[in-house]
């Protein structure tokens, strides 16, 4: 082989072999300082997301949320196990077409209290809805802001059950959040919230109700 | 005989040694010829492709060169296909406006998801001697969890965002979708 060729081969090979080390370069998103067993731990956790389907991001993030607020390792595995338990929890509900948010948003609800099968049943709802995502995301919401699990779980699968679009279930959440802020009962006002929401039934507002229009 | 028998020779060898006089564009018409010739026998397409491959295999130092190339680029691919499946949806970036009020903050800075958690590198800034702080950031379409850090230490959620259950870091924390505006 002459000489040109070789050098030739040489620069090929240099650079193929700096393209594949710049690859398998430290993920930056997965930050060195951190303890080693928690880091395997960790990669552990994601290693068996993967296996099952789930979506990595969503727990690579809470991993780096944790370490961003300086929480300690043991800690930040522990909370990240747990988010990969209840996206498991969703994923077997919502099914394999569903997206990373969807899943996403559905553990948060499971993590909020809301049972899973009721998060199947809200999809089934859906029907050919192009996103769960922001109707389980309100879920979540006025769950946290004190709707009992059932009302909740009844105003966003009546309002996904009567198509309501995105804005209006937005809508709807602004109203429960402004009511309970001026002091209604969180149940009375999602369920208010939700007929006057509903596409298909617009009862009036009922009298003597604490709850603004 | 012999004589006239290699003088005969000589004349033949001479003769057929005597340089040929051809027109001038004679070369140029013997390459046209072979060009199409060639052109007409060229595999194409995906047999090209082949042919290729098959050429630089008979030399080894270039198909060594070829395979550690093909490696490198399926490596990169296989890698960052990794890395992106769980946002495959969420590329598209869309402009979202951050306000938070606080007069007495010194600095606030908003952290989420969407920049890596990354305390400091998306700060908002006051836009008014009210306490109003704002700044828009172009932010990925999809669900994401964020917080506002005041003066880099005190950590709250967003008061007009939606809420982020129980914080299992004991930290409070908002939730963002974003939906895509060219839909």
């Amino acid at each position: 082989m002459s000489n040109r060729k070789m050098r030739g081969m040489m620069v090929v090979m240099a650079l193929a072999g700096s393209t594949v080390a710049s690859a398998n370069a430290q993920d930056p998103r997965m930050p060195l300082k951190i303890d080693a067993p928690s880091r395997a731990a960790i990669q552990a956790i994601l290693d068996s997301a993967a296996a099952q389907g789930l979506p990595e991001a969503p727990l690579r993030e809470k991993f780096l949320e944790g370490y961003s607020r300086g929480i300690e390792g043991p800690k930040i595995v522990a909370v990240v196990r747990a988010l990969a338990v209840d996206m498991a929890i969703a994923h077997r509900q919502l099914g394999a077409l569903a997206s990373s948010d969807e899943i996403k948003a559905a553990a948060s609800a499971v993590h909020a209290g809301v049972p899973a099968v009721e998060l199947g049943k809200i999809k089934k709802q859906g029907g050919l809805r192009h996103s769960l995502t922001l109707p389980f995301t309100v879920l979540t919401d006025i769950v946290t802001r004190g709707v009992p699990v059932g009302a909740a779980v009844n105003a966003v699968k009546s309002m996904v059950g009567a198509g309501a679009k995105d804005k209006e279930i937005t809508d709807f959440q602004r109203g429960v959040a402004g009511d309970i802020d001026k002091g209604a009962p969180p149940e009375a006002a999602a369920e208010t919230r939700a007929k006057s929401a509903t596409p298909e039934k617009k009862p009036e507002k009922p009298e003597g109700s604490q709850i603004d229009g | 005989m012999a004589e006239w028998g290699r003088t005969t020779l000589e004349m033949f060898v001479e003769e057929l040694q005597r340089p040929v006089r051809l027109d001038e564009s004679f070369d140029r018409r013997v390459m046209v010829k072979v060009r199409r010739l060639y052109a007409a026998q060229r595999p194409r397409g995906v047999r090209a492709v082949f042919a290729a491959i098959a050429g630089v295999s008979r030399r080894p130092a270039w198909a060594a060169a070829l395979a550690a190339s093909v490696v490198a680029v399926a490596s990169v691919g296989i890698f960052r296909a990794r890395a992106l499946q769980p946002n495959a949806g969420a590329t598209r970036l869309e402009p979202v406006t951050f306000v938070y009020v606080n007069k007495t903050a010194r600095s606030v800075s908003v952290v989420g998801d969407f920049n890596n958690w990354g305390v400091g590198d998306t700060a908002l800034v006051a836009t008014n001697h009210q306490g109003v702080w704002s700044v828009k950031a172009p932010v990925a379409t999809g669900l994401h969890r964020y917080a506002f850090v005041v003066d880099g230490k005190e950590w709250v959620a967003d008061p007009s965002a939606l809420r982020a259950p129980s914080d299992d870091f004991g930290l409070p924390s908002s939730m963002l979708v974003v939906e895509d505006a060219s839909k």
